[in-house]
């Protein structure tokens, strides 16, 4: 389902020998914005006591260089029920950081930041996640069924309801790959997700090949941050004219002191699992 | 007041408006005689739409209706009858109108050779210019088949969007747009029956075999009476009846595709029958080069007709269209409207012809995922029955009355897997089901010589059926503002009720008033004036930038409001220079209510409950037409330019909140501020004639980034307001070369090459431009994706 548009895009490309290419264009110039990065990802198996928030601000489009890091603000984590506050250091480069974070699993947690004489607020539930019982890869499968791609295996919980977030990483590539899905067609069922890369030769990208390394994570995600990554996601490489109209994605952080003034990202609280695969010659 | 006494109040009143109307006609309709007939093509029997009808020194006269039936009442006398059809040699015939007169015509064309230069798009205009008919656009196939084209198909879809206040989406597209409205609202029939898509390869080509098509009539407003249902506009196509003189064979021989049409008498000239077959042949050429990935259409028409006896025809037609697209193994899928028509023309008397249709149509789509084990099917269907009147009152007053009604099967998403080992759960979103009616009188009455109204009245009423579960909302609101984060989110569903099949669920009722008016000024020009008010019942479901075969529509109900059109449109018309040229002139304000649009992050596939994902809005759209066109020489053609606007705003309503874009009006999709087309062919001699086509629009507005952060490692684009950007300027420019060899003229079989070059200067316009990340450097890009460059394609026609 997730790739029925994508797939009418490319019998044009093939069937009409259409034109890609990249141009200039100018675009107009937004609000600067507070950028939360608040992801506590709590890794199976570990404590999960060691958390880092990144602050910066949004930039034109078309910038590139460093990002514009956000220093000297105080952000603290609470346990709504509890009522245990976890204070985030500053770092001095946009990190803030806390060694002493409790995750609790469907716990709800409030995150309080100060800047600029500003208040911005979230709250999140910890969001736990199944187990990946089995990694292997496959050609037949994917996009292109003469290309690697790999496959992860788990069951979706019997409950409905379960979202999940995969990154993928190839050592080597300077961008990761992120995938969302949900249970609403596949509730209960072994899922076997495969992914994929498709060769690009403008920008050197290659399929996989033996021998290369990915490191998979899956995240348990809640339903609102699945609607707020699942569109970021689709957004990201661009929209086309089988997509829906590209829009600005709101998070979770909203400014107590000036509501218009809201932040990009979101405070996440999730339970990931992680795992490395080498692909090996068949 | 409540729905019932208001419907039965409609009633008395359309009663009380008919008597009215009957009164006066047979009040003026004293001492006088009838002449009617019907005007025929005299080398192949088809049946003439909009041939001129007149009484040589009088004002008296009138046009051939759909079925070529005219008829004619003036006071007893002598006179000289007077037929006229663009194209065709006028024919003069003397008669004694001292009884009533049955009088059927044939009349022959100019030339017989094959696709003759017609570029006249229309009926006499002077005829034109006193009929209270505006916003209307006919158009000849002579002259469509004329156009450059691209890849050597013949579009009519694409030949309407050279003229005034008619556009696309841009290349690759389905559809058109009609005066800034979208692609769903408008009606598109063929022979009677709805086609709710329009286009094979995803929009590159149109669903209409030119062969097999004998006229097109657009409404882009002033809608009459007879048609309701969509807010925008009216394409009314009408097939060929198929020749009822001689077997003939046609066909052409293109890069895309090759078709073929049979027609002939049956049963000693009383019928005829048309076989009209189109196929592409890329998916041929992609496998012969060892391509895994294939793309395909084909359509069939078929027509046959029988007359009983002069005053009883029968008409059946059908078309079957299909497309299917495979990516490679994994991947196939297949999409197609069908339709079939059964027409039973009878003439009471020479002043009242009927028409009784029961029409069936069907569009469905079938995905099947290799993979992933599932197959995904989705259909509408429909069952027309309709019955039409035409009353020739008198020579000033003619009515027109009549009554449909249409059931509707919606199918919107099935999901099954295809094998045990499928993780995919099977899952069937609610059937829903509706029954849509409509009653309707209209009046064309000449008041003086040169003044002439139409009014009329059209209730339509809808009724969304049981048998199907409702959601129920807390608050009763499917969609929630959420005032905290500033975005519109599904509402919590706290049940469900369920409607047994014999229950109706929501009912609704609509006067639509429609009048207009033309006066003539002079011999030579005219101004008219137009009011219509339109209901449509069904929506197109779409989120994307453009619509897609797998769009699905869904009716009104609890939800989702009928949309409510009211249109203003006021023109100028002349003729000058000995009738050479002509200048159309028309404005036009159009405002729609309850237009739904569509939250952000809205996901309407699979989604059982789509009022969670939708606001209700409204639209207007405001523009200015202008068409000036040399009629007749060598040189034939037209310029056209529209200066419009078109808009749509959504707010919060029950939902609470500002409101899509802040409750801001934006653009639709299918704004343009210019749109200048120029078509042109010269006829150099016998065999060599060229065409050419100039086109500049507007860009077509989008949502560029205006800004960026970086969120897990990759760069987050921000988003400008809805629809606040324009894509680059389109425009191009086509050119055509015909030629006949001449050993074949004056021959049975004819035959003919097309050149055709779409896009002579290559320029890349842009179908859409789309922002990422370059994979390698990090580094934001705009992404231009052109789908014609340059097109030179070769066809061979042939006929015999």
């Amino acid at each position: 389902m997730k790739t029925f548009k994508k797939i009418i895009l490319v019998i044009i490309v093939i069937a009409f020998a259409s034109c890609v290419d990249v141009v200039d264009v100018e675009v107009q110039n937004g609000p600067t914005r507070l950028v939360v990065e608040a992801s506590l990802d709590w890794e199976k198996g570990t404590a999960g006591n060691q958390q880092t928030i990144r602050l910066s601000e949004s930039t034109p489009f078309f910038n590139t260089g460093t990002i514009t890091e956000v220093t000297g603000a105080s952000v603290v984590v609470t346990n709504d029920t509890s009522g245990d506050v976890f204070v985030f250091a500053d770092q001095g480069n946009g990190e803030y950081l806390s060694t002493t974070f409790e995750p609790v699993l469907a716990q709800s947690y409030t995150l309080r930041i100060e800047h600029n004489g500003e208040v911005y607020t979230a709250t999140e539930t910890m969001t736990p996640v199944t187990d990946i019982t089995d990694i292997f890869q496959n050609r037949e499968e994917g996009f292109n069924d003469e290309e690697l791609e790999v496959h992860i295996v788990f069951t979706d919980p019997e409950e409905e309801g379960n979202n999940y977030l995969f990154r993928f990483q190839r050592e080597g590539d300077l961008l990761p790959g992120l995938e969302v899905g949900e249970d609403r067609f596949l509730n209960g069922n072994e899922i076997d997700w495969w992914y994929e890369i498709e060769e690009d030769e403008d920008e050197h990208i290659d399929p996989f090949q033996p021998g290369d390394i990915l490191h998979i994570e899956m995240y348990g995600i809640s339903r609102p941050y699945y609607d707020y990554i699942k569109i970021l996601v689709e957004q990201l490489g661009g929209t086309g004219l089988f997509e829906s109209t590209p829009v600005t994605v709101r998070g979770n952080c909203i400014n107590e002191t000036h509501p218009e003034n809201y932040a990009y990202g979101y405070f996440r609280l999730t339970q990931v699992v992680k795992a490395s695969y080498t692909f090996v010659e068949e | 007041m409540n729905r019932r006494t208001q419907l039965g109040q409609t009633a008395k009143s359309t009663v009380w408006l008919l008597l009215f109307l009957l009164g006066c006609a047979q009040a003026m309709a004293q001492e006088s005689y009838t002449i009617s007939g019907t005007i025929t093509d005299k080398n192949n029997g088809e049946t003439l739409f909009g041939a001129s009808v007149l009484l040589g020194g009088t004002t008296i006269g009138g046009i051939t209706n759909e079925y070529g039936f005219y008829s004619i009442t003036a006071p007893a006398g002598e006179y000289i009858l007077r037929i006229s059809y663009m194209g065709y040699n006028e024919v003069n015939m003397k008669i004694n109108l001292d009884r009533d007169l049955k009088n059927d015509v044939e009349v022959s064309e100019f030339s017989t050779e094959l696709d003759e230069v017609v570029v006249t798009a229309d009926e006499p205009e002077r005829a034109l210019l006193g009929k209270p008919e505006m916003s209307v656009v006919k158009m000849n196939m002579g002259t469509v088949k004329q156009m450059p084209v691209v890849l050597g198909e013949v579009d009519v879809l694409k030949s309407l969007q050279m003229l005034p206040g008619v556009t696309n989406n841009g290349e690759g597209t389905g559809g058109f747009h009609v005066r800034g409205g979208a692609q769903d609202q408008n009606l598109v029939l063929l022979d009677e029956a709805i086609i709710y898509n329009t286009s094979h390869m995803f929009g590159f080509f149109s669903v209409f075999n030119a062969d097999a098509i004998k006229d097109v009539k657009l409404y882009k407003g002033g809608i009459p009476a007879r048609f309701g249902g969509r807010v925008s506009s009216v394409l009314d196509i009408r097939q060929k009846d198929g020749n009822n003189k001689n077997f003939a064979l046609t066909g052409g021989i293109g890069v895309i595709s090759s078709r073929l049409t049979a027609e002939g008498p049956l049963f000693r000239e009383k019928g005829s029958f048309l076989i009209a077959g189109r196929r592409s042949y890329v998916d041929l050429l992609l496998k012969a080069a060892g391509e895994d990935n294939s793309v395909s259409f084909y359509d069939l028409n078929l027509k046959t007709n029988y007359a009983i006896n002069p005053n009883n025809k029968l008409f059946l037609s059908g078309y079957f269209g299909r497309d299917a697209f495979k990516l490679g193994s994994s991947f196939d899928s297949s999409y197609g409207n069908a339709s079939g028509n059964l027409r039973w023309n009878h003439i009471f008397n020479d002043r009242l012809f009927s028409n009784l249709s029961a029409i069936w149509s069907r569009y469905d789509y079938d995905l099947e995922f290799a993979q992933d084990e599932f197959e995904w099917i989705s259909s509408i269907t429909n069952y027309n029955l309709k019955y039409d009147f035409k009353h020739y009152l008198s020579d000033a007053f003619n009515l027109d009355f009549g009554a449909n009604g249409i059931y509707y099967d919606f199918d919107p998403g099935e999901v099954n897997p295809t094998a045990d080992t499928s993780p995919v759960n099977p899952l069937k979103l609610d059937q829903k089901r509706a029954l849509e009616s409509g009653i309707y009188i209209n009046a064309e009455h000449k008041l003086t010589p040169s003044l002439t109204l139409q009014y009329g009245m059209r209730y339509s009423a809808f009724s969304r059926l049981g048998g199907q579960p409702i959601s129920k909302y807390a608050n009763g609101q499917p969609v929630v503002y959420n005032s905290l984060l500033g975005i519109y989110e599904r509402g919590e569903a706290i049940g469900e009720e369920d409607y047994a099949k014999s229950e109706t669920i929501e009912t609704f009722g609509n006067l639509e008033p429609r009048v207009s008016l033309a006066y003539l000024l002079n011999e030579n020009s005219s101004i008219k004036a137009g009011y219509s008010r339109t209901a449509q019942y069904i929506h197109l479901l779409s989120n994307t930038s453009s619509v897609t075969p797998l769009d699905v529509w869904t009716p009104s109900g609890p939800f989702i409001k009928p949309q409510l059109s009211n249109q203003y449109a006021l023109g100028y018309f002349r003729n000058f220079l000995d009738k050479v040229y002509s200048l159309e002139v028309e404005t036009y304000y159009k405002t729609v209510d309850n237009r739904i649009d569509y939250i952000d992050g809205s996901d309407l596939i699979g989604q059982n409950t789509i009022e969670t994902e939708i606001l209700n809005g409204e639209m207007r759209a405001y523009g200015l037409e202008l068409l000036l066109r040399k009629n007749e020489g060598n040189f034939t053609g037209w310029i056209a330019y529209t200066l419009s606007k078109s808009e749509q705003r959504t707010l919060g309503g029950t939902a609470g909140g500002p409101g899509i874009n802040d409750g801001d009006w934006y653009n639709s999709a299918f704004d343009r501020t210019h749109d200048i087309s120029i078509s042109g062919a010269y006829q150099l001699n016998d065999q060599w004639s060229f065409g050419t086509n100039l086109v500049f629009q507007t860009g077509r507005p989008v949502t560029y980034p205006n800004g960026q952060y970086v969120y897990e490692d990759l760069s987050i684009a921000t988003y400008a307001p809805r629809n606040s950007d324009r894509l680059p300027a389109y425009h191009r420019m086509d050119v055509s070369l015909n030629y006949k060899p001449r050993k074949y003229q004056n021959k049975r079989f004819k035959g003919e090459w097309v050149l055709s070059i779409y896009n002579l200067y290559n320029r890349k316009n842009a179908a859409s431009i789309s922002f990422g990340q370059n994979l390698e450097t990090g580094a934001n890009q705009a992404t231009r994706t052109a789908i014609f460059g340059i097109v030179p394609s070769l066809t061979y026609n042939f006929k015999f």
